[in-house]
């Protein structure tokens, strides 16, 4: 499981479990964008995602002094906020509709060539927006398994419901996400390098209806 | 070969999703029909794609960091670890039960000395606690 991807040192994880202060800010500095974007991605409005952030902590501190290193620190943060996001989904119904201005960015390095890499933000952006704006219960399981690499299991178990359930929400998810990010590069040729360039300056913006 | 609409369901998912049967019976027919296999590369796509934003990051609304180290800061943060936290437990366990057995003992001491006031609901001393609440 890939989990969020952030590098953690053990010695912090170590350090912060044997109660140094300083370590475990320091662990929330490193990790608290990753926490944040996952939760953002579950519950789908930057209010409460930042809410559920916090509560991550919160639930960290509390279990941290049980965490044996099995998984990586990243992998159990994950399964964490996993945890508390599905909880927060269930106390409140999602009151906000996904809000623009939240779109996580690039803070790796995807690809070494700049054009490359140029394509490949721009083309996650869209997929960003295309899956935020999936229907809640197919947006969560695609998030838990396409994004962050959890097994079917794993989801059904954090979301509470079967596997068929799962993979039949995946299925909707896949299919829909697909056709909408054709239809948003149909407005777009490739070029012969394999490319994707805008057919005019403003195109491929358009979604379709 | 195999009908479209019998690999359609099988076109949007993982390999490691299928049974071995499945991924078979998908890559028989990919292989066979163009129509599928443009479906099946559109999907390896979107997943190469979706995999790629587990690096993304959102930046969290102003003031997020401060406030969660702050609340960490009111809170009194113990990492305890939870061997030790079972070793206390179950000694405060064992600290409680020797208070309520010996505070037991000493109201039937003190019921059974002075002539038999102990024994207001009839009930010989010598009946265990269990027994006496069956009784009830």
């Amino acid at each position: 499981m890939k989990g969020i991807d952030v590098e953690v040192d053990r010695e912090l994880v170590e350090a912060a479990q044997a109660g140094d202060r300083w370590a475990l800010e320091e662990l929330v500095r490193r990790t608290h964008r990753s926490v944040y974007t996952c939760a953002l991605r579950l519950v789908g409005n930057p209010d409460d995602a930042a809410d559920v952030t916090q509560d991550v902590y919160l639930r960290v501190v509390r279990k941290l002094g049980g965490f044996r290193h099995e998984a990586s620190f990243a992998t159990w943060l994950n399964r964490v906020t996993t945890n508390v996001a599905m909880s927060a989904l269930k106390r409140r119904s999602r009151r906000i509709a996904v809000e623009g201005g939240a779109v996580p960015t690039d803070t790796r390095d995807p690809a070494p060539d700049p054009a490359e890499r140029a394509e490949m933000v721009a083309l996650a952006r869209r997929l960003e927006q295309l899956v935020a704006q999936l229907p809640e219960t197919q947006r969560q399981v695609l998030v838990l398994r396409d994004i962050y690499g959890q097994s079917t299991d794993e989801v059904a178990d954090a979301m509470g419901i079967s596997t068929g359930a799962v993979k039949v929400r995946l299925f909707r998810a896949r299919e829909r996400l697909k056709a909408e990010l054709e239809a948003i590069e149909g407005g777009q040729v490739v070029a012969l390098d394999g490319r994707r360039r805008a057919a005019s300056p403003g195109g491929g913006g358009g979604r379709r209806a | 070969m195999t009908g479209c609409h019998e690999v359609r369901p099988l076109l949007p998912a993982r390999p490691e999703e299928l049974t071995p049967e499945q991924a078979l019976l998908r890559a028989d027919h990919v292989l066979a029909c163009t129509r599928c296999a443009a479906e099946a590369a559109g999907y390896g796509r979107l997943g190469a794609a979706l995999a790629v934003l587990a690096g993304f990051e959102a930046e969290p609304p102003f003031g997020t960091l401060e406030r969660i180290l702050a609340t960490l800061g009111r809170r009194r943060v113990a990492v305890a670890d939870p061997k030790v936290a079972a070793v206390a437990a179950g000694s405060a366990g064992a600290l409680l039960g020797a208070i309520l057995v010996a505070r037991a003992l000493r109201q039937r001491r003190r019921s059974g000395g002075v002539g038999g006031k102990g024994s207001r609901r009839g009930r010989p001393l010598s009946v265990p606690l269990a027994a006496a609440v069956r009784a009830r």
